[in-house]
């Protein structure tokens, strides 16, 4: 269970929330938090007041994957295989585990032929796919996706959402702006200028949102066929 | 007042893009897949790339700019107010307008990610540039907000505008549709005839597809007006 207490962090206010495991989507208009709340859930940040526990324990002593907003930017290496090896070169995993674990993410994200390419011959949607498979090389326990979706084309979200269905991390955080991906999560959290709008499963949170833009297209539509 | 680009080959390791057509008056969406070329589509039509073979004509365009999917790429000067003063905008009306107007004295990058792509946007907007190039205009932008850029590119007057989206939700009206496929760039032609053939559109155009009709236009209302007649 992620467990939050008494927080305050900049626009942040929520005084108690858990959030259970499986896959929870943040919505929320602009600057309502949603990134800032990925970044204290990541271990990025440090909350200025109150605490938040993954399974009892704090972010920093967690494993957690996380992919930024604008995840190219966060690319620290030339060689697509050295950015997925990066994080289990770091924490001085064995070669052979290196390249097996470099191996399955590419797999897993579906960018095997990438492997062997420098990042600059790639795009940004690109990009974003290696971010993922180095999030994901680890195992982590919990991954943290902001906005990733923005990034791909509808094909490659379903191939995405494939991969995240089947790795096995325990929480997978993201927020997002497409309703069609955050009616797909056990859980909904609607931001709403820094404090909890509403959690729970997608059906009762878009029910509470109906009336406005933060509403699945294609429930707007069957809605609309059976009025 | 056109982009024109002929038998433009473009070459990056194995990756090429080839590109013959007319961009014309109007407001043109491209999509494609990740990777496919659209941003190097963009660059190549804002001039930023010269193809090594072929030819880009911009005929009759004397102002053009790109927006490019990173607003903070954008940003030249330390305050929100300055920022929008650089673009020769009125910052008392562009952050009431963004609904930034307590952030005037601000760091443009203390602002969210979404915050400054609608500073920007709404920068970009304030010129009548003769080509507006967007790549990813609504990344970053919580619903609300898309729609408010769908109707700037609505009340846009005349000239070229070019809009590079993955965008599956909240779509402005359009006149052409084009792809990028296998590294080609292709026109689908004049909405709403080319809808059919548009292998990205959104579900819901789909689905209004799939139900028998051509909605006139791309956006969500568009379909909803032509399942709604479906029932007529």
């Amino acid at each position: 269970m992620i467990e939050i207490a008494g927080l305050v962090h900049g626009i942040l206010s929520v005084p108690s929330l858990r959030i259970g495991e499986g896959h929870t989507a943040l919505i929320g208009e602009n600057g309502s938090g949603k990134s800032t709340l990925l970044s204290l859930l990541s271990g990025i940040a440090v909350p200025h007041k109150g605490r938040i526990t993954i399974d009892g324990r704090l972010p920093r002593q967690v494993d957690v994957g996380w992919v930024t907003e604008f995840p190219d930017q966060s690319i620290l290496f030339t060689r697509v295989d050295d950015e997925i090896a990066s994080p289990s070169r770091f924490a001085g995993i064995p070669c052979r585990e290196v390249e097996r674990r470099v191996d399955a993410a590419a797999r897993l994200v579906g960018i095997e032929d990438f492997l062997p390419r420098t990042v600059r011959e790639l795009s940004g949607g690109e990009r974003a796919l290696v971010a993922l498979a180095t999030a994901l090389s680890t195992d982590p326990e919990v991954l943290v996706l902001d906005e990733f979706d923005s990034h791909l084309d509808g094909e490659t979200a379903e191939v995405v959402e494939e991969a995240l269905s089947r790795s096995r991390c325990r929480y997978c955080v993201r927020c997002t702006q497409d309703m069609a991906t955050a009616a797909r999560a056990d859980t909904v959290l609607y931001l709403e200028k820094g404090r909890v709008g509403e959690i729970g499963t997608p059906a009762a949170v878009f029910a509470a949102r109906e009336q406005t833009c933060f509403y699945p297209p294609l429930w707007r539509i069957a809605r609309g066929r059976q009025a | 007042m056109d982009v024109r680009l002929e038998g433009v080959t473009f070459r990056r390791g194995a990756f090429t893009l080839t590109c013959s057509g007319v961009f014309g008056e109007g407001v043109h969406l491209v999509s494609g897949r990740v990777g496919s070329g659209k941003t190097t589509l963009a660059l190549l039509l804002a001039g930023l790339v010269r193809p090594p073979e072929g030819t880009v004509t911009r005929d009759g365009i004397s102002s053009l700019t790109l927006s490019f999917q990173n607003p903070e790429y954008h940003v030249t000067e330390a305050t929100v107010g300055a920022e929008v003063s650089s673009y020769g905008a009125d910052p008392a009306e562009v952050t009431a307008l963004c609904g930034l107007a307590d952030r005037r004295e601000d760091d443009p990058f203390t602002l969210s990610r979404g915050e400054l792509k609608r500073l920007h946007l709404a920068c970009v907007f304030t010129r009548a540039y003769d080509l507006l190039i967007l790549d990813e205009p609504f990344s970053s932008l919580d619903c609300v907000q898309k729609k408010r850029v769908c109707t700037l590119v609505n009340e846009r007057k005349g000239g070229v505008t070019v809009i590079f989206t993955h965008e599956r939700q909240v779509l402005p009206q359009v006149d052409y549709l084009w792809e990028v496929e296998d590294g080609q760039v292709v026109c689908l032609g004049r909405v709403p005839d080319a809808i059919p053939a548009w292998r990205h559109a959104p579900p819901y155009l789909r689905y209004a597809l799939d139900a028998g009709v051509v909605p006139e236009n791309i956006r969500f209302q568009d379909a909803m007006e032509a399942l709604c007649r479906t029932h007529d």
